[in-house]
């Protein structure tokens, strides 16, 4: 294999992006601000490099309708800012946003954080997408409207697809308005009596919007109105024996929790896990993980282990009916996927329909598309 | 005629009690609630668990016969309309609740489930299933799955997809798979969210895992009558621009209020221009504050009565006058034709008086009932078979779907393409959307046995040239393109 530096291409608009993909042979990887470009498989070298970090700007914002459309390229954080202009926002807060993560690579890593509980993840926001396939076509599906149930909905096969489908041009989001208040309830406490103080929050009416345990302490979010959350949030220091935090210790709290998910030691591997919610506190306090944080509301979390220790984190993830996935790798041959999904067959003859030789992305999905031609 | 080695294999797949062969008995599955639109089938099989259904698509599809799966056919869009000479499967006879986890909050169901029943099944546990389609009695979650049925509380809680976790799903080769999984992470691309609202096309769900809500714990309901359609519009705008997310807002306007009271006499005024209904639900303290807003802005707005419901039977009064507003229609004219398209919310008012013109210049009423929250229209377009308006009613509802399509939205909100609607498709996507689409489903269906003909437009269906896309405002705008 040879290792010539690859030729990065650099679109800005649709045309471009059309043209990069249109215009070469070969494998491609596609890369945003590269936030997660230690997840998931180890991408296969490729000649040329579709860099998606011109592709930015917002295209169509009418705050009345509470969607946008942006070129895939722009990172949320500065979506954010000028979506907060009108009191509205991306109901989305996967911790690498904060170092830039695009719309694009977002989805395309199917990533979320602890808002997911009120909120969903991105496939629930998303509802409409332009995407480039590898041969050049140009396809469209969904729309600018929340509701819209005309044709298949194609954005959802590419959250998660790192890239192995096609370039993710456009999106289109659905967005939320900015809650006049929200207020934060924490309780240090070890890993079981979280994860019972959690079950007695979900079978409160009080609607938490994030329930997460961040490695020594439970922390549950309300938003509202500046009335209706104090008293929820009184509601909840009791129900959970934690107390209310301050505005500044809240946000305190939940940036360490940010941390713990994206700011893992350098030596470590980290995995996502995913499972039904009772069962997360059982991997999360696996002696193989530290520095645990997880939705006890979602069953989705993120555990640091010792590169030695990732099949067997795999393993009883699979055990437990999980999923299971890297987000960091460190030297080594380590398998980065838990177990393949059951439909792998299905994903594979899409990638034959889709991109049949298989230019896009290669490595990612380990060996899950087997079938795949040689590249030339 | 289906070939009689075909059929034994079909009948020993199923077991002999559970075919259907006869003329009449076949006649019953000749269409779903789409009523013009009519085939006889060759046999329908009434499989009694997944094997059983898996047996089945793979004499199917060994054999290159044609098969459409079939819920309860209360759909509107001709998608469980059998192919000649094909099978339909109907999964009513798969109907119980196989699992209800009140600690993870979620039931495992087989698809001849009704909504309604999924939400019977969680109530001991302070449970609900939030999608709630007017049809939810009868409907199946399997064809709620099909269709990514909606209901009027989606506004806040979203559709069938935001709700379904995982899937059993016999692909159209008879391999049984999983889509989705336990919690929202995912392995690889979300082909759950793929299926979902694949109307029928892509596999038979056999077995459906779907997430359940806490009930909230108050619920307020309000019924105001405005002194026209646009004072009702700009009364949802200013809900929304205040930053409040409603379990749900409905609108009707004068025609759809006069046949629903009088079909279920709900108290709605039959001389009020226009009606809304707003349902707020949450925590109590806020629920209330935001309630009283409600008010204010109806105030605002010219509200010439509001009516608090004091009770769940009044809530339920009120409720009820909304859901039979389409059957009650019937009340009011020979036929009618329910459409179903979906605007930007903002161009409410534009669209509605472009429906009114449309109806004008082709003689005939429409009235409207709607999600207005999410600009999704059902325009009812009536009129009289038996004085021969059938086409003209049938050409103005096509072209009040291709309007909202026009206005940037739409061709349809929750009642899908299927048959009906497959020729309009060119006006909503490109060519290249359209191949694309037609990729994905032949990567799971590449024999196109599964449920053929529907949602993608077909030459035999629609000619060669099936209208020509037009293009989205935006693109006019020059603020997207297509190339
Ligand atoms: C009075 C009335 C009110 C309605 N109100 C609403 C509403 O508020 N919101 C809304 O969204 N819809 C509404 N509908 C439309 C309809 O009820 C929904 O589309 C519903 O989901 C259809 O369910 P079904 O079981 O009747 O499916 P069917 O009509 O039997 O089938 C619908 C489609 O699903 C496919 N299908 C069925 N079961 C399966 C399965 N197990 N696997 C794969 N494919 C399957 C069929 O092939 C077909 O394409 C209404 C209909 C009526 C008649």
């Amino acid at each position: 294999m040879t290792t010539t530096t690859p030729a990065v291409l650099t679109p800005t608009d649709l045309r471009g992006a059309r043209d990069a993909l249109a215009d070469t042979a070969g494998a491609v990887r596609i890369r945003g601000t590269g936030t997660a470009a230690g997840w998931a498989g180890s991408p296969e070298p490729a000649p040329t490099v579709l860099d998606t970090t011109g592709l930015t700007g917002v295209l169509a914002y009418n705050p009345a309708d509470m969607t946008v459309g942006v070129r895939a390229g722009t990172p949320v954080r500065e979506l954010q800012e000028e979506l907060a202009g009108h009191g509205q926002r991306l109901a989305f807060d996967a911790a690498r946003v904060a170092r830039g993560a695009t719309v694009g690579g977002l989805v395309a890593t199917a990533d979320s954080g602890p808002l997911a509980l009120g909120y969903g993840s991105l496939r629930d926001l998303m509802i409409g997408a332009t995407t480039v396939l590898a041969d050049g076509t140009v396809a469209r599906s969904g729309g600018h409207v929340i509701k819209n149930v005309a044709g298949y909905d194609l954005t959802k096969l590419l959250h998660g697809s790192y890239g192995a489908f096609g370039l993710l041009a456009e999106v289109v989001l659905r967005l939320h308005p900015i809650p006049a208040a929200q207020r934060s309830v924490r309780l240090d406490c070890p890993l079981s009596t979280a994860a019972e103080r959690a079950a007695a929050v979900l079978g409160s009416a009080l609607e938490p919007v994030a329930l997460e345990w961040a490695d020594g302490s439970l922390l549950v979010r309300v938003e509202g109105t500046p009335e209706g959350t104090e008293v929820r949030a009184r509601q909840l220091a009791e129900l959970t024996r934690g107390s209310v935090l301050s505005e500044d210790a809240a946000e305190a709290a939940w940036a360490r929790h940010a941390e713990l998910v994206d700011s893992p030691p350098e030596d470590r591997a980290v995995a996502r896990i995913g499972c039904r919610p009772s069962r997360l506190p059982g991997l999360l306090g696996d002696p193989a993980g530290t520095g645990g944080t997880g939705g006890l509301g979602t069953g989705i979390g993120t555990v640091t282990v010792a590169p030695g220790d990732v099949e067997r984190t795999h393993d009883a993830v699979t055990a437990a009916g999980g999923t299971s996935v890297l987000r960091q790798r460190p030297a080594g041959a380590l398998r980065a996927w838990g177990q393949a999904p059951s439909a792998v067959r299905v994903l594979t003859a899409l990638k034959d329909e889709l991109d049949p030789q298989g230019r896009l992305c290669p490595g990612r999905f380990e060996l899950w598309f087997t079938s795949g031609k040689a590249l030339s | 005629m289906l070939d009689e080695a075909v059929r034994q294999a079909l009948v020993s797949a199923v077991g002999p009690g559970n075919v259907i062969s006869d003329p009449v008995g076949l006649r019953s599955y000749e269409c779903d609630g789409l009523t013009g639109f009519r085939q006889v089938p060759a046999l329908v099989v009434l499989p009694l668990d997944t094997q059983s259904v898996a047996a089945a698509v793979r004499v199917c599809h060994e054999h290159g016969v044609p098969f459409v799966a079939r819920g309860a056919g209360t759909g509107l869009s001709g998608g469980a309309m059998p192919v000649a000479d094909g099978v339909v499967i109907s999964l009513q006879r798969l109907r119980r609740v196989l699992d209800v986890d009140p600690v993870d909050r979620r039931a495992v169901l087989e698809p001849g489930v009704t909504n309604l029943d999924i939400t019977k099944a969680a109530a001991p546990h302070g449970l609900y299933y939030a999608p709630d389609p007017s049809s939810q009695q009868v409907c199946t979650i399997g064809g709620n799955v099909a269709e990514n049925s909606g209901g009027a509380h989606c506004l806040k809680y979203g559709f069938t997809t935001n709700h379904v976790l995982a899937m059993t799903v016999v692909l159209p080769d008879g391999e049984i798979v999983t889509l989705g999984g336990d919690s929202g992470e995912q392995l690889g691309p979300d082909l759950r969210g793929v299926f979902l609202g694949s109307e029928g096309t892509l596999g038979v769900v056999c077995e459906i895992t779907v997430r359940l809500l806490r009930v909230p714990e108050t619920v307020r309901t309000l019924l105001a009558d405005f002194p026209s359609v646009p004072a009702a519009g700009e009364v949802v705008s200013d809900i929304v621009a205040a930053g409040i997310v409603p379990a749900a807002v409905e609108m009707m306007d004068n025609l759809a209020i006069q046949a629903a009271e009088k079909a279920v006499g709900a108290g709605y005024t039959l001389d009020t221009p226009a009606a809304l209904v707003v349902e707020l639900d949450g925590p109590a303290a806020e629920c209330g504050e935001q309630f009283e807003q409600v008010k204010e802005i109806c105030d605002r707005h010219g509200c010439t009565r509001l009516h608090i419901a004091g009770d769940a039977a009044e809530r339920a009064k009120i409720w009820k006058g909304r859901k039979a507003a389409f059957a009650a229609v019937g009340r009011i004219s020979a036929d009618y034709i329910v459409q179903d398209g979906v605007v930007p919310r903002t161009r409410l008012a534009e669209v509605l008086d472009r429906i009114a013109e449309m109806g004008d210049a082709a003689g005939l009423r429409v009235a409207n009932v709607f999600h207005a929250g999410d600009g999704n229209l059902h325009p009812l377009v009536l009129f009289d078979a038996d004085a021969g308006e059938l086409e003209r009613a049938e050409e103005l509802s096509k072209d009040i779907a291709e309007l909202c399509v026009e206005l940037g939205g739409s061709l349809s909100g929750e009642h899908g393409i299927g048959t009906d609607k497959a020729c309009s498709m060119p006006r909503m996507f490109g060519v290249d959307d359209l191949a694309t689409m037609d990729r994905v489903r032949s990567a799971f269906d590449p024999r196109h046995l599964c449920n053929p003909g529907k949602l993608l437009p077909t030459p035999r269906l629609c000619g060669e040239r099936p209208g020509v896309y037009r293009p989205h405002p935006l693109e006019e705008a020059g603020v997207i393109e297509r190339l």
